[in-house]
């Protein structure tokens, strides 16, 4: 355990070089069981191997939509989940950091004794779900979630006065007057006062309960506070006080936000960075400026594209996107996103899965199927109940019906009897490559080339 | 997509009003006493338009909406007064549907008034077209009119469909509800004649069938002759399916809703909310539980839809980025009343009523520095007994004494633009004066 | 920060104020409550028979040893109600009526509470283990659980109660036996909803620790439920007493009203009505009020209902 995590303060001259965060290839994965044993047949892969970092200070909007991992990876960041690997370090230096992910890279086997045990001291000083219980006491203390339904955060029963001064209560910080006085001055903080201490949830308005949460959320003065949601299940003129509450908490005591949201209005209003998710894996990040102006992943593009904006023409067309987001059990291979993408190439990733995903809503194609044999994602023989069934499946194959990236990237699709065999180009997972300084991508296709 | 439908309609002369509320009062009895909910709405609904009704919770747009199809639970709801006239249309006989100058381009005509044959009596409101005020009609005449002459799609496709029936046998029933003549008519089944297995049939294709006479209707004579009816109708759903762009209908036919993701089960609601073909359309916020990008096609395919056959849309939501996109005509709602309605352009770039400036200042966009949103201060008021005053005093920043102690009116301040606000008309004599809009940028 | 007004001050006002807040909202709920005309039926029988059980001492005088034995008076015999000393009149044995339907009250309120706290007791904690850690353990306590529900309540109670064989505090084990399992299915159903709260969640991120977690947001919120299916087990564990007493596994010879049917249902032939009539309206009105009184708890802390005020 190192000096830092011992005494927060001291370092606090060091914050320019201080991340409050940094998660490094973050994973979670939900296993589906199935039966009375609960046998474990498939994994739900929500988050799948996300990095970024949240300085102090800062705000970083995490956008995406239902399904792409987004809340997950906060509840994990927060604490409240356990991550199936990777991990989340708090209160690291860069140095530090880079460390950490040059250790964790070499994998596991080939790690010298020395690097195995440098990787565990930081583990144990830094990474969350390793700490002491004193120091995980203070990165409890330190980061704090505020949840998008307000109502059922609170609990029904609690008087305000219980619900705000709980923290304090917690880790003894006030008791008595004390513990009075210091909930009247976090109420007054969010716009709230002394008259308001005493009266259950249900009495407030939405947003009046969302200022209770951010003044639980204050209570123990916290570095980083995980937004999830905050403002999306309340109206506009609404969430506009809450956005300059959040601002104005923000610029008095140097607060970090991890901004989750959907509303990408909001997001471009409060964010300085923006992390896009699609499918448990980050496609896109960098300044908020940058991810505007100058998208580089299609999906971003598809994304800003669809939300209606106030200085939009209205005449132009709204841009849409083809299909629905795959399912997270099965991620298609490659780049998640070229199943829907509208500038795909044959170099995306096309794998087996999306033949079907493809066709299966072409009429009688895949009725008579009787066997898959998987060789690889890229590769597979299916077989039918008859010839005909399985040379209508190819003809298919070489017509329009699928996509030309597609058709380009299926390298064989042969007939023997009843028994089709595809097999598709193997493409590799799409690496984020840096386009501008601090704003990376993963897509395939050659930034220069745009 | 909007200046489509403006050349559409080039001429001045509106297009005739489908449905008109006139001065809604829509109440709720409640322990701490009577909530106003709907206080005196008014506005028109024109053939072929799209009137949005935006507002925040609790402003009474959906009130409104569901008090078309009379779906406010009564109690605690109460018809305070007001009524809503709905002329249902037939097909123009001068193009047969295909938009003529008479029908102005949307191939519908009203219905002449029966009592007065066309000539105008008090029943049709003097218009001598079939009028009936939805408030007053009765139960049977409603049903009848729900899902065939009005349909509604609801916010959450995942409740407003039964989990329990197949995609095809929902939309199938409101086929046989409303169209079992033309089912019967498709099936090729003739049902003039008095043998009983046509009568079987005729109640079998308007669902009101028992038991045993479904049972009769296994027996082979007439099985075949009930398949060709199931057939006809089969195809008539898929038909209804493929119009919202539903790739090989025949299949997601036999699948129940939770098989389908939200954007596909908006587009049987859809499909199912046009499959007769209605003369008003209510959406109720049917994009806000979809992502953005779904949400872009679902918008599109109901612009496209209601393009092609001129129904009239009544757009609720709270979303005002979405509603200028995709509306003609904007109604502003706050506390039970209309405080602005205009042109969705006009609205937009001409905002009049404080309110209605206030939630598009309230808008988070890039250009406003982060912490200097124009957020409204204070909450929206109880609507329990309230007194005369502008709902909006309390939070105005341009309010005077007068707002608090009477009422304001929409009234014109343009070319079909109406705000209810003090600073646009006279306030009533003995007031303690007229609000300004100068006051605001103090 | 923001200038405190005087600490002290707030303090002392506001500490009374959360005390007028929380009176506040129980007044709301009896008012509620007091609002349905079957629950204040049901109250008022409940208080009055309850009144009965705990003045029987002073309204009778008490039989010398145990009070709780019927006395005996062999001198009158099947006497009709109405006889002097003996208002309700007499069993066939010499055993006054009014002395055993109000002595009776007191061993049913006896009963009743002792297998009632008990029950609770026994069912929370099975319950609260089982919801809070799930897994295995749960899945082993939950089919201990389907078990005991399987057989029927009366012949379970029946079958104990005729191995233990007959008497009053084997009557209570064996009701004891049968009556919890209720308690753990909905105190594990309610933990285990409101484990997935989001408020629980917020109480773990401010870093509460599992103990006071449990006691501060999950038992409180969980236990009304239990409170109802209590207050409606207050009668029906009377009812199955009864039943049990009646069929003689009880002590014979206590105050108790289904020992006292059973004392007098030979009667009812000849016409001596009042024997087992008199106890047995007694059973009825019990089990009529405490349920009367739980339906009227239950409509009260309705989650639908509730949520609203």
């Amino acid at each position: 355990m190192t000096m830092e995590s011992e005494h927060p303060q001291d370092d606090a001259a060091a914050a320019s070089d201080k991340l409050i965060l940094s998660l490094h290839g973050l994973k979670k994965h939900f296993p589906i069981k199935e039966g009375a044993l609960q046998r474990v047949v498939g994994q739900v892969r929500a988050v799948d191997g996300v990095s970024f970092d949240i300085r102090s200070g800062e705000t970083v909007g995490l956008v995406g939509e239902s399904g792409c991992g987004k809340t997950t990876l906060g509840r994990c960041v927060s604490g409240l989940t356990d991550p199936s690997d990777g991990a989340v370090y708090f209160n690291i230096t860069e140095g530090d950091r880079d460390r950490v992910d040059a250790l964790r890279d070499i994998p596991d086997e080939q790690r010298s004794e020395q690097e195995r045990e440098e990787l565990a001291a930081l583990d144990e000083a830094h990474c969350i779900n390793q700490l002491n219980e004193q120091a995980r006491r203070h990165y409890r203390r330190n980061c704090q979630v505020v949840f998008q339904d307000a109502f059922a955060s609170l609990n029904p029963r609690h008087l305000v006065n219980d619900i705000v001064g709980r923290p304090l209560q917690v880790y003894g910080e006030a008791s008595g007057s004390e513990l009075t006085t210091r909930t009247v001055q976090l109420l007054e903080q969010v716009g709230l006062g002394s008259q308001h201490l005493y009266r259950y949830p249900h009495q407030f308005s939405g947003g009046q309960r969302q200022r209770i949460s951010i003044a639980r959320a204050l209570a123990l003065n916290p570095e980083l506070i995980i937004l999830d949601e905050p403002t999306s299940a309340l109206d506009v003129s609404v969430q506009a006080q809450i956005l300059n509450l959040l601002h104005e908490l923000q610029r008095e005591r140097n607060l970090a936000y991890l901004f989750i949201t959907h509303d990408l209005s909001v997001v471009r209003h409060m964010a300085d960075r923006i992390v896009v998710m699609y499918l448990g894996k980050v496609v896109e990040a960098g300044r908020t400026q940058d991810i505007f102006e100058r998208p580089q992943h299609p999906y971003t593009k598809a994304l800003l594209a669809a939300s209606p904006d106030l200085s939009d023409d209205t005449d132009t067309e709204i841009p849409t996107l083809e299909g629905t987001v795959p399912d997270p059990a099965h991620p298609p291979q490659g780049c998640r996103f070229h199943t829907r993408c509208p500038v795909a190439t044959p170099a995306c990733g096309w794998d087996v899965d999306d033949v079907v995903r493809g066709l299966e809503n072409q009429e009688n194609l895949f009725d008579g199927l009787s066997a898959v044999n998987r060789v690889s994602p890229f590769e597979a023989q299916l077989t039918f109940d008859n010839e005909a069934s399985a040379r209508a499946l190819a003809d298919t194959l070489h017509s329009n019906a699928i996509s030309a990236s597609m058709r380009e990237a299926l390298e064989e699709a042969v007939v023997r009897d009843r028994t089709i065999n595809i097999r598709f180009n193997p493409a590799e997972e799409v690496e984020l490559t840096e386009r501008a300084p601090g704003h990376i991508a993963a897509c395939v296709l050659d930034p220069a080339a745009r | 997509m909007m200046s489509e439908g403006a050349e559409k309609n080039p001429s001045k002369s509106p297009a005739p009003v489908v449905a008109s509320v006139a001065d809604l009062q829509v109440h709720f009895q409640s322990k701490r006493g009577i909530v106003h909910a709907v206080d005196g709405v008014s506005f028109d609904i024109h053939d072929g338009e799209t009137l949005g009704l935006v507002g925040e919770t609790g402003c009474g747009k959906s009130v409104t909406a569901r008090s078309f199809l009379r779906l406010v639970p009564k109690p605690p709801g109460i018809d305070a007064g007001g009524s809503i006239l709905f002329r249902p249309r037939t097909t123009c006989d001068a193009c047969e549907g295909r938009g003529c100058e008479s029908c102005h381009q949307t191939g519908r005509v009203s219905a002449g008034c029966s009592a007065c044959s066309g000539k105008g009596c008090s029943e049709c409101v003097q218009s001598g077209e079939e009028t009936l005020d939805l408030m007053q009609v009765s139960n049977s005449r409603m049903r009848s009119l729900r899902g065939d002459r009005i349909a509604m799609i609801f916010q959450d496709p995942g409740k407003a469909l039964n989990p329990a029936l197949t995609i095809g046998s929902q939309i199938a029933e409101v086929f046989y509800q409303h169209r079992s003549a033309e089912v019967l008519d498709a099936a090729n089944v003739d049902v003039s004649g008095i043998d009983p297995g046509s009568l079987l049939l005729k109640r079998q294709a308007a669902q009101q069938s028992r038991t045993i006479e479904r049972t009769l209707l296994k027996i082979p004579p007439l099985r075949s002759r009930r398949n060709q009816i199931t057939a006809a109708v089969d195809d008539m759903v898929a038909d209804a399916l493929a119009e919202t762009q539903i790739a090989n209908p025949r299949k997601i036919m036999q699948r129940y809703p939770h098989e389908l993701s939200g954007g596909m089960r908006q587009r049987v609601m859809i499909a199912q909310a046009l499959a007769c073909n209605p003369d008003l359309l209510i959406a109720d916020e049917p994009t806000t539980a979809l992502d953005v990008t779904v949400q872009a096609r679902i918008l599109e395919l109901i612009h496209e839809l209601q393009q092609r056959r001129q129904t009239a849309v009544l757009y609720i939501s709270h979303d005002l980025s979405l509603v200028r996109r995709i509306c003609d005509r904007v109604a502003v709602m706050y506390a039970g009343r209309i405080v602005e309605i205009s042109d969705a352009d006009q609205i937009f770039q001409d905002p009049r009523h404080p309110y209605t400036r206030g939630l598009l200042a309230a808008l988070p966009s890039a250009t406003q520095s982060r912490g200097k949103l124009a957020a409204i201060e204070g909450t929206v008021p109880e609507l329990v007994d309230p007194t005369p005053s502008c709902r909006f005093s309390g939070r105005c920043p341009n309010e005077v004494e007068t707002c608090a102690r009477f009422d304001p009116h929409l009234q014109s301040v343009g070319d079909e633009h109406s705000v209810a606000c003090f600073i646009y008309h006279e306030p009533p004599e003995g007031s303690g004066g007229r609000p300004t809009l100068a006051a605001r940028s103090s | 920060m923001v200038d405190s007004p005087n600490t002290d001050q707030i303090y002392l006002q506001t500490r009374d104020s959360a005390w007028r807040v929380r009176a506040q909202r129980g007044w709301e709920l009896t008012r509620t409550m007091l609002a349905n005309p079957t629950t204040v039926i049901g109250l008022t029988i409940v208080v009055l028979l309850i009144l009965m059980a705990l003045s029987a001492p002073w309204i009778t005088e008490p039989n010398t040893p145990d009070a709780y034995q019927m006395p005996r008076d062999w001198s009158a015999v099947r006497v009709p109600p109405g006889s002097p000393g003996h208002i309700l009149g007499t069993t066939n044995r010499g055993g006054d009526v009014l002395y055993g339907v109000i002595w009776g009250a007191r061993t049913s309120l006896k009963l009743s509470l002792m297998v009632v706290s008990l029950t609770v007791v026994i069912g929370v904690v099975i319950g609260s283990v089982a919801g809070f850690t799930g897994g295995r353990v749960d899945e082993v306590l939950m089919r201990i659980v389907d078990v005991f529900l399987s057989i029927p309540e009366l012949i379970f109670a029946l079958a104990i109660a005729a191995v233990l064989g007959p008497s009053f505090t084997n009557i209570i084990l064996a009701l004891v036996v049968v009556f919890w399992v209720k308690y753990a299915r909905i105190m594990r159903s309610q933990i285990i909803r409101i484990k997935q709260s989001e408020y629980i969640d917020a109480a773990r991120v401010i870093g509460d620790s599992k103990l006071r977690i449990y006691l501060r947001d999950i038992l409180p919120n969980s236990f009304t439920p239990v409170m109802v299916q209590a207050t409606l087990d207050m009668g029906n564990i009377v009812l199955v007493g009864a039943t049990l007493s009646f069929i003689g596994l009880s002590e014979a010879g206590i105050a108790e009203w289904g020992v006292l049917v059973s004392e007098g249902q030979a009667g009812i032939s000849a016409g001596r009505w009042w024997a087992p009539t008199f106890p047995g309206l007694m059973v009825f009105l019990w089990a009529l009020a405490f349920n009367l009184v739980g339906d009227g708890l239950r409509d009260v802390f309705d989650p639908r209902t509730e949520s609203a005020r």
